[in-house]
């Protein structure tokens, strides 16, 4: 009986390893020219390639690369031409020119009539559920900031665009206009814009593994300065640990945030320069204390005091924070000290209001004020005006370290003014599910006293002033605050054209939002990004001087690298843009190879990992089959012997 | 092997996938936090997070709306559509992702007992002398470690210190291979380290098992009548303790599954290995139901063909299990 | 096997190699868990860190710090009281849920066995780490925030977790002893005689039956630090109530391999190692002690 099974067996194995082999694509052959290749490092992995879908810094500088902005951003974040080549304004109009030679990667001409599309497109979507529900409803909210009401396109290269007031947000905004010929087919909120995409930007998406890397090769159309590089691969690494080891062995080229000690040990290595920036795009943010300030009771949920509410008290434990030993001990320095809600860093600093009547640091003065507020101190306990001992929990997120180890600090400083604390580290849904109130769909019952978390902005204070308004209660207010002048300038600075008289606005909010302590902003973290010098050169810091080369706004920092420039002397630590005129650098220095050529070489290379992979497979399947055999024979003869 | 008892475990495994696939749906929606919320991003307006719930079918009642949405789904093999990876459908990620752990902890395992048992051999054979207690000592020392120490060391000596293999990943990304067999090597590179720290992991165990299974049989009464015979020790070992010592190997592999998803997960986390352990741990953060339930599932059945394949080998190997 | 007395059976444990040095190990670690602050003070915290960052060893910091610049060899010791009361709990609920349903169901056999086996062999197929990851977050929110007997709730979820994910086996091996021990004639008798069941599995099955379950539950333990290990490493751990898997994460996330500092996750490490090597030989020896002959598994 045993025998025929393994003669049956043997044939079986013999035929599936030949059909396997046969299955195996043969080799790939050698590249004509091996194109040029950028890659980029970074912990979060993309999410989506279609532009209104995704939620996330790294899906906002994969869209950049493929599709141009309706306006773009310049050197120093500023408006600069983008799909658009100029514009003027006259009260509610806009009149914008498009470059008449201006294509789409697949050649096909590009055209005011797109942009028209694009945005009527948005604004249907609009009309049929609502402002800001066209796809993850993250970009179409712009157009509701620049109060866009009708697009027109009167021929093939003027777009004219009339809003509702005549403020200048729509300079600003996030509006990738996309192909007309390739969507019309498909609906903007949801398609998942399959690989290979065709857009007019300088790169565009030609693979994307979810979670490993995705791909862009040069767009041989492109209107804009021609970087040294063909092709950009951006890696998502599991660990960032791991990405600066990689950026240390060369493997990458550009690593997005290290922590603070790979900061310290990539600093001074030959060919990598390290730059801290509290001033670009990804420093446009603040890490800040969450107060439950919610105000009407909640069955099993809501904060555990009154206290809470009131803003006397909150302003009171503001004196207990030491935000100085913060930045120093938790970002080992790389940070600025927390004050209101809107970052320096956002455009370049225009918008920052430092508050009048600044919190100190100072436990004695916190007491005094606790004490004048009506919380009074018995038996060591601070008591509530209800006469119940004060003991907050405070919940923070684990996804950063820095978020506990500034808990233990606060928790340390408030002790000694008499309050209990309960502390706990909880996985980020666990945590945005508690901050949410009975207004939320599905509601929740804010069952949490204090929360550390952090915020990012863009280039325009709106997004980040509207977390405090009544409106947000029920969507991201995570403070459920209500202020009714708050809600008042909200919609004041919302419409005002006039920069000026804006900023008086937003001053006035920053100082409301400073002094009532809904947040307590502690830090804002500075960028700590890394990259090779021996690949590349030219690379530009954006904002000029004090930003970042790339993850900046919009990408023109891929478009000014050009090949490695020699440096006389070692590199130090914020490296001084090396070249003056993007255009002309890049342009003269790189030889540049067409897209086609680069095309087949890395194509095969991607498409053999399969088969490798097959091949690993099919290794697996033999060797599993030899083993059991040698089991069944050696039990055969043992049987034999017996 | 009797087709009475084959049937009834085939008729148990299948009512386990089937309760797997109930408990699916209800496990993961009892996790706090729910998908749209995840991104923490100001953009966000209530009419978006409506939206994406609508699209995932999330505002429909739990009971029975969604579940028996998720039933018919499931029961046609349509796993639907991932959260986190939007518009990307759950099989394309899943399929992508499958192959590399496949690999890793495959080969791993194979390697593991092959190498234990020689080891594990050797050393009972040897009894008492010094190979003995080293092969013992660094087996018990082996398996008492978690795999992904084994990782983090072997990553600090050979990678960053010595920097003879790649730090991280599975392919040099951006790299025009002139041939095949360079591609090999590349992979067989980044795959070294891994597989060392997986293989080093699993072998404690076999080659204890090994060892103990060579000493008693040397003990028995059968070897030293079979020596007086004059057939040599060493076929008496291989035509009775090797074969003893593969009853408990092959219900040890079918043990070993449920652990190594562990290992899975957190050596990959080391190596940066794009698996599908890295890939249940990103789907968790992001509540990605879908994705959630189709490995568990995988896994889930996966467990129950091993344990199934495992029981039907034995059977066939031990002539004493048969009803 | 019936033992004569718990000193005969530790005096026979002892004079084994292996059991002499687990024991010893055990004893060591037991010793620093119970109170760690006698040894190195209390638990340091960024707040009252001594020293700075990623300072090497050296004779103020035998095991240097942290990138905190917290004391290693502080943190360690603080974390031999976290984990080994995780583990120490976690093998209890184990021991006490697989060892209650096992006798039941093997003693009381029938439908109720029949049930009973299948809700083990379902909870066998689960993923058990996958099933904790998910279970987690779940119980925590069920339990809340606060301190429980002084023990943070975190800490209690991890045992409730482990304990859930690893009661299985333990229930399995405990019933098919159970199932020998049935068929002894004693057992007969007293069912004759008309004693309750109840009764009978207190007095008769669990006697018989405790020789195994402590050398299952040395086992077990060895897997809940295991398990509590790889929990906290991937970001299950409590910051504020560090374990050694906990210190493990910390340094993988920061980075310490790639940044020269191997004092970081060393010490955990072979903390980790020492103590689940010892239970492992202690496991082996009472293996011996109990099942002279008899093979080793199944």
């Amino acid at each position: 009986m045993r025998q025929p099974l393994r003669r049956r067996m043997t044939r079986s194995f013999a035929a599936l390893s030949l059909i396997s082999v046969l299955m195996l694509p043969a080799a790939a052959p050698a590249a004509a020219a091996d194109p040029v290749v950028l890659r980029v490092g970074t912990v979060q992995p993309l999410d989506a390639i279609n532009a209104y879908l995704t939620e996330y810094f790294v899906g906002y500088e994969v869209f950049t690369l493929n599709y141009d902005l309706l306006v773009g951003y310049g050197k120093n974040a500023e408006p600069a031409p983008g799909f658009v080549q100029s514009w003027t304004q006259d009260g509610n109009t806009w009149t914008f020119k498009i470059r008449p030679d201006l294509k789409w990667s697949d050649g096909t001409p590009a055209t005011a009539e797109d942009a028209r599309w694009t945005i009527q497109s948005l604004l249907d979507g609009q009309a049929k559920n609502g402002v800001g529900s066209v796809g993850a409803g993250y970009l179409d909210l712009y157009l509701d900031y620049a109060t866009v009401q009708s697009v027109t396109a009167p021929d093939l290269q003027t777009l004219v665009i009339k809003t509702k007031t005549p403020n200048t947000q729509i300079l600003t905004s996030y509006i990738p206009i996309l192909p007309k010929h390739i969507w019309e087919k498909r609906e903007i909120g949801k398609d998942p814009n399959d690989a290979p995409v065709v857009g007019s930007g300088a790169y565009q998406v030609k693979e994307w593994k979810a979670g490993e890397y995705v791909r862009l090769v040069r767009n041989p159309y492109y209107w804009g300065p021609k970087g040294y590089e063909d092709e950009i691969y951006i890696q998502f690494f599991k660990s960032d640990a791991a990405m600066a080891e990689a950026l240390k062995a060369g493997d990458i080229d550009y690593a997005r945030n290290v922590t603070a000690d790979q900061f310290q040990s990539l600093t001074g290595l030959p060919n990598v320069v390290t730059v801290e920036s509290a001033l670009s795009a990804e420093a446009n943010a603040f890490t800040q204390i969450n107060y439950n300030t919610y105000s009407k009771p909640i069955k099993g949920g809501g904060a555990s005091t009154k206290a809470l509410q009131d803003p006397a008290f909150r302003d009171a434990l503001g004196y207990a924070i030491d935000k100085q030993t913060l930045v120093d001990k938790v970002l080992s320095g790389h940070g600025l000290v927390g004050s209101t809600i809107i970052p320096p860093a956002m455009a370049g600093g225009a918008w920052h209001l430092e508050p009048a009547n600044r919190r100190t640091f100072d436990i004695e003065l916190a007491k005094k004020k606790l004490n004048t507020a009506g919380y009074i101190l018995v038996d060591g306990k601070r008591l509530d005006k209800e006469g119940q001992p004060i003991n907050l929990r405070m919940v923070v997120p684990a996804s950063s370290a820095s978020y506990s180890a500034s808990a233990e600090f606060i928790t340390g400083w408030w002790k000694q003014l008499g309050i209990q604390m309960t502390t706990q580290s909880l996985d980020d849904g666990a945590v945005s599910a508690l901050e949410k109130a009975p207004e939320n769909d599905p509601p929740g019952k804010a069952d949490f006293d204090v929360v550390i978390w952090n915020w990012a902005g863009d280039v325009d204070p709106n997004s980040l002033l509207a977390i405090l308004a009544t409106s947000a209660i029920g969507g991201n207010s995570d403070t459920f605050f209500s202020n009714p002048r708050y809600d008042q300038l909200m919609l004041l600075q919302a419409s005002e054209p006039d920069p000026v008289k804006r900023k008086v606005l937003t001053d006035e909010m920053q100082q409301l939002a400073y002094d009532q302590a809904p947040y307590d902003v502690l830090f804002y973290d500075a960028a700590l990004h890394a990259y090779r010098t021996d690949k590349f050169g030219g690379w530009q810091l954006q904002p000029e001087k004090v930003g970042l080369p790339l993850f900046g706004y919009g990408s023109p920092g891929y478009n000014t690298l050009t090949a490695p420039v020699p440096l006389a002397t070692p590199a130090p630590s914020i490296q001084a843009p090396a070249s003056t005129a993007p255009g002309a650098s890049a342009a003269a220095a790189a030889p540049v190879p067409s897209g086609s050529a680069s095309g087949g070489g890395s194509g095969a290379s991607t498409g053999n990992s399969n088969s490798l992979l097959l091949l690993g497979g099919v290794a697996l399947v033999i060797a599993a089959g030899v083993v059991i055999f040698a089991a069944m024979r050696r039990r055969r003869s043992a049987k034999d012997e017996e | 092997m009797g087709s009475r008892y084959l049937t009834r475990r085939i008729l148990q495994a299948v009512l386990t996938i089937v309760g797997i696939v109930l408990l699916n749906f209800v496990l993961f929606r009892m996790m706090p936090g729910s998908p749209e919320r995840i991104s923490h991003n100001p953009h966000a307006s209530v009419a978006a997070r409506a939206a994406l719930r609508e699209r995932w079918g999330l505002d429909k009642p739990l009971f029975p709306d969604q579940f028996i949405d998720y039933v018919t789904a499931t029961v046609q093999g349509d796993f639907g559509e991932s959260f986190k990876f939007k518009g990307k459908e759950v099989t394309t990620v899943i399929a992508g992702r499958v192959w590399p752990t496949l690999i890793l902890f495959g080969l791993g395992e194979l390697i593991a007992i092959v190498v234990g048992l020689i080891l594990g051999a050797y050393s009972g054979w040897k009894r008492g002398g010094p190979v003995d207690y080293g092969g013992n000592g660094i087996s018990l020392i082996l398996y008492s470690m978690p795999y992904f120490l084994l990782g983090m060391i072997l990553l600090v000596i050979f990678a960053t210190t010595l920097g003879w293999f790649p730090t991280a990943g599975m392919f040099t990304l951006g790299q025009t291979y002139s041939s095949f067999a360079d591609q090999v090597l590349d992979f067989t590179r980044h795959l070294i380290l891994p597989l060392a720290a997986v293989s080093l992991g699993l072998i404690g165990q076999y080659s204890i098992l090994m060892r103990s299974s060579v000493i008693e049989t040397r003990g028995e009464d059968y070897v030293t009548t079979a020596k007086a015979k004059g057939i040599s020790e060493s076929r008496v070992l291989r035509g009775h303790a090797v074969p003893n010592a593969l009853l408990p190997t092959v219900s040890l592999i079918g043990i070993n599954l449920g652990f190594i998803i562990a290992g899975a997960i957190t050596v990959e986390v080391v190596f940066s290995w794009p698996g599908l352990g890295t890939l249940t741990q990103e789907a968790l953060e992001a509540r990605d139901y879908p994705m959630l339930q189709a490995i568990f599932l995988i896994l889930a059945i996966t467990v129950v063909l091993a344990n199934l394949g495992a029981d039907i080998v034995y059977g066939r190997l031990d002539p004493r299990v048969r009803t | 096997m019936r033992l004569a007395s718990w000193r005969d059976f530790v005096r026979r444990l002892v004079h084994r190699p292996e059991g002499l040095v687990g024991l010893v190990i055990i004893g060591v670690f037991t010793l620093l868990a119970i109170a760690p602050w006698l040894f190195v003070g209390p638990l340091e915290t960024v707040t009252n860190a001594s020293g700075r960052r990623l300072e090497p060893p050296s004779v103020s910091h035998l095991l240097g710090t942290d990138n905190l610049g917290r004391d290693v060899l502080n943190l360690t010791v603080h974390g031999a009281r976290i984990s080994m009361l995780i583990g120490f709990l976690a093998t209890l609920v184990t021991i006490v849920i697989g060892a209650l349903l096992g006798i039941v169901s093997g003693f009381v056999g029938g439908r109720t066995d029949t049930v009973i086996m299948r809700i083990t062999d379902f909870f066998l197929v689960l993923p058990t780490f996958v099933l904790a990851l998910i279970l987690a977050p779940i119980v925590l929110e069920i339990i809340g925030s606060g301190e429980v007997l002084g023990m943070r709730t975190t800490l209690i979820v991890i045992v409730v977790v482990i304990g859930i994910t690893s009661w299985a086996t333990t229930a399995r091996i405990i019933r098919s002893q159970t199932l020998s021990v049935k068929e002894r004639a004693f057992v007969d008798r007293a069912r004759v005689i008309g004693a309750g069941p109840w009764h009978t599995m207190r007095v008769h099955i669990l006697p018989n039956v405790t020789g195994l379950i402590v050398a299952n539950a040395v086992l077990v333990f060895a897997g809940a630090i295991l398990t509590e290990t790889t929990l906290a490493f991937i970001g299950l751990g409590d910051p504020f109530a560090p374990s050694w898997g906990q210190i493990l994460g910390a340094s993988q996330d920061a980075g310490a391999p790639g940044l020269g500092a191997w004092w970081w996750y060393v010490s955990p490490g072979v903390c980790i190692v020492l103590v689940v090597l010892a239970f492992t030989l202690i496991g082996g020896a009472l293996d011996d002690l109990l099942n002279p002959k008899a093979r080793r598994r199944r």
